[in-house]
């Protein structure tokens, strides 16, 4: 018998190993360790992994016969997942001090979440994705009821029957994907659509579509967005920052592979998708208006911009891809940033109305600074990283002729203006009437301040990063 | 050099965080004051400022910057204006509760002069909306009471359609095959477009320009900005300096789209009529400066754009003029009734004695106590309403001159924006200053004189001796207008 040795190259796994390896650690040492060096060693795990994959770039990797890769893409987005959780776990810190300590179990599966969030940017195989996506989805639902209060329980149900049902579809469209091509691996499902014996060209189409249903949950993309609301409310704070920034950017990695790499030529998903991100612009941004929390309104505008990077999905991968990853990244500095500003001011889990921000520019000159600079960047505003991001993904979906759909994103993009500049009007132009609560930190201001300076550089400056960026490019 | 002229207001406003006071004052005026002397030795010198580099490297997007002629006038506008409205400002009692103003004021200046300067589509875009967050800061920190619905709805009108530019740009490049959108690349690519394609994205350009210009229906956001500014008129003339919508349409919308313009001329030339004589007809009812001076501005913006919709070299050269010395006289129109209700308001903070000190007609004859503050607003109003001699002549001539021979009827319409003109103002005029005098106010002081004098030496000096300011702009004028077969 001929034994063969599988292909395993640790190398190319590092920062993935390390994320496990520390989640691990974070399991095992709480019986010996204090909460605080929990957070610390957690902290240090994502430094750690976020060096590796900065020292792997253009290395390009590979593992498991091409299944798990490690080139710049799964890279770019490694880091972008990482920073993430970086500000995820300096978040968390802050909500020891109004009370409702995290136990130190919340480190262990944000870090296995993360682990799942980057093999699912890795992946060149729908397996292999898929595992990825059931370890992300599975450290969420956990996640998100991980408080016990009925609102946490609540949002964590939800989460986990609808998202069960989201993944069975999910699956059930990578089964017919599989059986209309023979192909796990993307590459080979797209040379096998493209071959001329190819016939069943209909059953890729229905596994199209399914698979869209299945990220277009995850990604929370109208008209499978309606947990997002509840959820987004109901989690802890800093869980539906990481939902909103890691899980969707992990999301989206697979689903630009997927539809970028292995059934871009498969026919019958370009419409459907084009309404999808019709629908969501217009839900999103219209629903985002009306909200009088600050954390409603912020699950919305993350409805709203999922709707912004899917037309990255839509638009070439030459373009694609680099502009979505760009996006993304600003996107986390911007939405985990003002989700830290809304963790550290609100007095439990249920976020804070709207209303109650009013004076805090003269009461918390730094927290109400850094909040405008996000909300902005949010808004799109030049010259903030929104804006660059924006004009990438609208002219890559411009360049492949989507025209009709970027004037929409602009028009709801100026509507969203209206939420956005809500809270900075009140925060300096009206005079204060709640005093409310500041758990912050020293941590959590340094994480803040380098937020809004990322966002400044990554606007000002796009050169520095994107020039990287164009090495995503298949 | 220009990265400089361009770099050094914001700069400073940022060092300006960390002082109080006098301090803050005098940096920022040495700042702008550099700013402006760095670009009037660019105007005399004929420093070659080009410059160019990637920014955004693989989708074609350049930092380049460059002052030529229309973009150096304005330029020099700009500099000199705010200079002069920060140290008017420093002069005033109240100007320590409102110390923001410097910073906004610097910062909005270094967005105008990118404005002037970008050459590339998506700088000038950048530029374009970023100027935007400082004046919406001015307003919503320092204004009056419904400053928050003021904002909203310039928020809403400039961004609406600035994203339609936005969209409108990147179909430009695209349709076009451009490399870059570097103008100069653009430039040429867009003529083989067909006029269906040319006019759909010419009208992206002109919904961005249209509300900053502004132009009727699209202006409703103007009177409210100005009526619920700060009383002062910082804001008012960064807001005027901030009317660049004429300026965007010679740089880039003509030019880039001459047929599409050539088939929506007529359209946009009774367009602007119209609004030129709109604003002067609500302004002649109106009962507040501030409004009265924002409708005549719009009266002045339509008349920009008729000159711009002529076509030709002598009215888009008037429009250029009257575009760049309206900041002048009109801002300083603003800095008149800022230093009026300086004096007549008792408390800044009541909003009762400040609209009081603002109304028309509230107080009669002030003429009488001081005839040489009263002078000095004649003057300003002359030029304002293009009295010959004066350097609002210039423009509105060269603007009727040209739009004659490019729409007689559009341009009948618009010459009795004149007769209205002089109505309103001289009504408001007569009302404030002469009459019985109901009450006495202090004369111009030395300190008003410093700001006054020069504002005064600009009007008359470019009234009677235009030749400097029109050779600037020749060249340029020529060159677009030769792309639109003017005559």
């Amino acid at each position: 018998m001929n034994l063969v040795a599988p292909d395993v190259n640790y190398y190319s796994m590092l920062p993935f190993i390390t994320v496990l390896l520390t989640a691990v650690f974070a399991t095992i040492l709480p019986f010996y360790v204090s909460r605080k060096a929990i957070a610390g060693l957690s902290a240090v795990g994502l430094l750690v992994a976020l060096a590796a994959s900065i020292g792997l770039w253009n290395t390009n990797l590979s593992s498991f016969y091409g299944a798990y890769r490690a080139d710049n893409f799964a890279l770019g987005f490694g880091i972008v997942l990482i920073v993430g959780a970086l500000i995820t776990v300096i978040s968390s810190v802050d909500v020891a001090k109004r009370g409702g300590t995290m136990q130190a179990e919340f480190f262990a599966i944000l870090l296995y979440a993360v682990s799942g969030t980057m093999l699912l940017a890795s992946a060149h195989d729908l397996i292999v994705l898929l595992i990825g996506f059931e370890v992300m989805s599975l450290g969420v639902y956990v996640l998100s009821s991980f408080k016990e209060t009925a609102n946490s329980e609540e949002a964590g149900l939800k989460y986990f029957l609808l998202g069960s049902f989201a993944s069975a579809i999910l699956i059930f469209g990578i089964a017919l994907v599989f059986g209309a091509t023979g192909k796990f691996g993307l590459e080979a499902i797209n040379t096998s659509v493209l071959s001329p014996e190819f016939k069943n060209s209909s059953i890729a189409a229905v596994g199209a579509l399914f698979i869209m249903i299945g990220f277009g949950f995850k990604v929370a993309m109208a008209p499978f967005h309606q947990w997002t609301p509840d959820v987004y409310t109901g989690a802890p704070t800093v869980v539906t920052q990481f939902m909103s920034v890691a899980v969707k950017a992990a999301a989206f990695a697979g689903f630009l592979h997927i539809f970028g790499l292995a059934l871009q030529n498969v026919s019958g998903w370009q419409t459907p998708l084009q309404f999808l991100i019709a629908l969501t612009l217009m839900i999103g941004n219209l629903a985002a208006l009306r909200q009088s929390n600050l954390k409603r309104m912020l699950a919305y505008s993350s409805v709203a911009h999922a709707g912004y990077v899917g037309l990255a999905v839509l638009a070439s991968p030459s373009q694609g891809f680099s502009s979505a990853l760009y996006y993304l990244g600003v996107y986390t500095l911007m939405n985990a940033g003002a989700f830290a500003v809304l963790n550290v001011l609100s007095k439990d889990d249920d976020g804070l109305e709207i209303e109650s921000l009013a004076g805090l520019g003269s009461s918390k000159p730094l927290l109400a600074a850094t909040l405008t600079f996000f909300l902005l960047s949010l808004a799109g505003i030049p010259p903030l990283g929104g804006f660059i991001g924006k004009y990438l993904i609208f002219s890559a979906a411009a360049s492949s002729g989507y025209y009709g759909l970027v004037i929409l994103a602009a028009l709801t993009s100026a509507v969203s203006l209206a939420y956005y500049l809500r809270p900075i009007g009140l925060m300096y132009f009206r005079p204060r009437v709640t005093v409310l609560p500041d758990f912050s930190g020293r941590s959590t201001r340094v994480l803040l301040v380098v937020c809004a300076v990322g966002v400044l550089i990554l606007g000002l400056v796009p050169n520095a990063v994107y020039g990287l960026l164009e090495l995503v490019k298949k | 050099m220009i990265h400089l002229i361009i770099f050094i207001p914001l700069l400073f406003a940022l060092v300006g965080l960390f002082l109080r006071g006098q301090a803050r004052a005098s940096i920022s005026i040495f700042a702008a004051l550099s700013s402006f002397a760095l670009t009037a030795v660019v105007w005399m010198f004929k420093i070659d400022t080009a410059y160019r580099t990637s920014w955004i490297p693989g989708t074609g997007v350049f930092y380049s910057v460059t002052f030529d002629g229309p973009s150096l006038l304005l330029a020099l506008v700009a500099t000199l204006m705010t200079s002069i409205t920060l140290i008017y400002f420093s002069f005033r009692k109240d100007s320590h509760q409102s110390e923001g103003m410097y910073l906004l004021a610097l910062a909005m200046l270094t967005g105008l002069l990118g404005i002037f300067a970008a050459r590339d589509l998506i700088l000038f875009y950048v530029f374009f909306e970023a100027t935007l967050i400082p004046s919406l800061f001015m307003l919503g920190l320092y204004g009056r009471k419904n400053r928050v619905r003021a904002l909203t709805k310039m928020a809403l009108y400039t961004i609406f359609g600035g994203l339609l530019m936005l969209v409108s740009i990147i179909a430009t490049k695209l349709y076009t095959n451009s490399p870059s959108f570097d103008f100069l690349e653009l430039f040429g690519r867009t003529s083989q477009l067909d006029l269906e394609t040319q006019t759909w994205l010419f009208l992206g350009f002109v919904a961005a320009f249209a509300v900053k210009l502004p132009l009727f229906p699209l202006h409703n956001w103007l009177p409210d900005f100005h009526a619920e500014n700060h009383p002062s008129g910082v804001a008012d003339v960064m807001g005027t300096l901030y009317k660049v919508g004429g300026y965007g349409l010679f740089r880039f919308a003509l030019p880039l789209f001459p047929a599409a313009a050539q088939n929506l001329q007529w359209v946009f030339m009774f367009l602007a009529a119209f609004t030129a004589l709109y604003g002067a007809w609500i302004a002649f009812s109106s009962k507040d400066f501030k409004r009265l001076l924002a409708y005549a501005g719009l009266s002045h913006m339509g008349l920009v754009a008729l000159g711009m919709f002529s076509l030709n070299p002598i009215g888009m050269a008037g429009a250029l003029f009257l575009l760049a010395f309206q900041g002048v006289y009109s801002s300083a129109l603003f800095l008149i009734v800022g230093m009026l209700e300086e004096r007549l308001n008792k408390d800044s903070h009541n909003e009762k004695t400040t609209s009081q000190a603002l109304e028309i007609g509230h107080v009669r004859g002030l003429a009488a106590s001081a005839p040489a503050f009263a002078g000095v607003a004649l003057v300003l109003w002359f030029a304002s309403i293009g009295v010959p001699g004066l350097a609002g002549f210039i423009g509105e001539f060269s603007i009727f001159l040209g739009a004659y021979q490019a729409n007689p009827w559009a341009t009948a319409l618009a010459v009795s924006t004149v007769i209205a003109s002089a109505a309103f103002a001289l009504t408001a005029y007569q009302r404030t200053w002469l009459e019985e005098a109901t009450t006495t106010i202090p004369e111009l002081n030395a300190r008003d004189w410093f700001v006054l004098a020069p504002i005064l030496a600009v009007t008359v000096f470019f009234g009677v001796f235009s030749g400097s300011a029109l050779k600037l702009l020749e060249p340029s004028v020529q060159a677009v207008a030769g792309l639109l077969g003017g005559k």
